[in-house]
């Protein structure tokens, strides 16, 4: 046990204080997918003290080939990710404080966790949530990690407020088009390159080590070897939105107004109910048995109908999978939720 | 003489890694223009652009012998 980590205190760049630094830290996982997964897992077997990790979906089959916290048994149960990570970090690190959240990373619910937190760590696979993260890293003076991959090709960026440009330096506005899991697929070996750039800068940061950190935005393709590091300097403005002079913070005010997504790569449209609601599940099984085969277990009841799938959760979502639009998923929400 | 390099599915969609063009003294935004037309790279606009592995704006001149990379924003995670 006491040697648990000699040979990160062994490696020049960590040592003893390096160590004893990590250990005290809480990072906050966002997204428990390929990178969150990935992520969450380095930093536990590293000794990182606490960790955080907010997730609003459960496990599929199609995560298998590179979601590496969850196997056959949680894809079978549909397991909501963040528990099913939960469980298995803690067989790997008993010690970990691990809070594993199920739920929708709004705005308001991370700027109420955000004062705890040493490090955020995108796992996330929207621009919207990320430039939220952005803000939340900004005013609360947190360093973030972004990371994004699909297909062979990935990128990383690791942001210290106060010293590097912020995400909205390099991208001034949320993106209308950008490569997805839906549109390039993905293999894994892009996600654990881009989780190895990510998770060597949060261990660089949480052990103390800021001088070491990344300055450049690095971007790969480790189909197409190709391997760029891109130095973002001179994109940082005093005028900018988020990291700026006079900062706005705008994706942490209007962002609660989404009560309808369409998931990244998925046919499917989440309804997220104005206040939160919790259903009887007994009396929902018992009304939606009669549409179609139910599934459920302690976090969210699962509904066949014939051309699309309910996905119900404890806080009340609702995911509709067979649909992306999201006028013809509040109808089936309607009919089946509200009447 | 310019090299330009494409990365990703910007790379599938010209059917090239890597191309060269008499475009020196040219601002990046009139090389986008340029290949989207000769290309037919729609999504070139929500690329960023770096000139010898620094950042560029769309007002950046090229000199000869640069080579500017195209990079389409990825967000799967």
């Amino acid at each position: 046990m006491n040697d648990r980590y000699s040979r990160q205190i062994l490696f020049p760049g960590i040592g003893a204080d390096g160590q004893a630094s990590l250990q005290t830290k809480h990072a906050l996982i966002l997204g428990a997918g390929a990178l969150g997964s990935a992520a969450a897992e380095t930093l536990v077997r590293a000794g990182v003290g606490e960790l955080t990790i907010i997730d609003r979906d459960y496990v599929e089959w199609s995560n298998l080939p590179r979601q590496q916290l969850y196997g056959e048994k949680e894809a079978e149960a549909k397991m909501p990710k963040a528990v099913a990570a939960k469980e298995r970090l803690q067989a790997i690190r008993s010690d970990a404080v691990i809070h594993s959240l199920v739920m929708d990373a709004t705005a308001e619910k991370l700027e109420d966790i955000a004062p705890g937190l040493d490090i955020l760590i995108d796992g996330s696979d929207n621009f919207d949530i990320r430039f939220i993260l952005n803000d939340l890293s900004q005013k609360y003076r947190i360093p973030w990690v972004f990371g994004a991959c699909a297909g062979s090709y990935g990128m990383s960026f690791t942001i210290v407020p106060g010293e590097t440009p912020c995400l909205q330096c390099i991208l001034p506005a949320i993106p209308s088009f950008s490569v997805t899991c839906e549109t390039d697929g993905v293999i894994a070996p892009a996600v654990q390159m881009t989780s190895a750039y990510q998770t060597a800068e949060a261990l660089k940061i949480l052990s103390g080590r800021t001088e070491a950190v990344q300055t450049k935005l690095t971007l790969f393709d480790v189909w197409k070897n190709q391997h760029h590091a891109i130095q973002v300097g001179k994109t940082k403005k005093d005028t900018c939105p988020s990291c700026g002079t006079s900062p706005a913070y705008a994706h942490l005010a209007g962002a609660d107004d989404t009560k309808m997504a369409v998931l990244c790569g998925r046919d499917t449209v989440q309804i997220r109910p104005e206040t939160s609601r919790s259903y009887d599940f007994t009396y929902l099984e018992t009304k939606l048995s009669r549409h179609g085969r139910v599934q459920k277990n302690p976090y969210l009841l699962s509904c066949a109908l014939p051309d699309y799938r309910l996905v119900v959760f404890r806080d009340g979502r609702v995911l509709v999978h067979g649909t992306k639009k999201v006028e013809q998923a509040k109808a089936i929400y309607e009919k089946y939720f509200l009447s | 003489m310019i090299k330009v390099l494409f990365f990703a599915r910007l790379q599938d969609e010209a059917g090239t890694e890597a191309l060269e063009a008499q475009k020196a003294g040219q601002t990046v935004q009139e090389i986008k223009a340029w290949l989207k037309e000769e290309y037919q790279l729609s999504s070139l606009d929500q690329a960023m652009a770096a000139v010898n592995e620094e950042f560029a704006n769309n007002e950046d001149t090229l000199s000869d012998g640069d080579t500017i990379a195209f990079i389409p924003p990825v967000s799967g995670g």
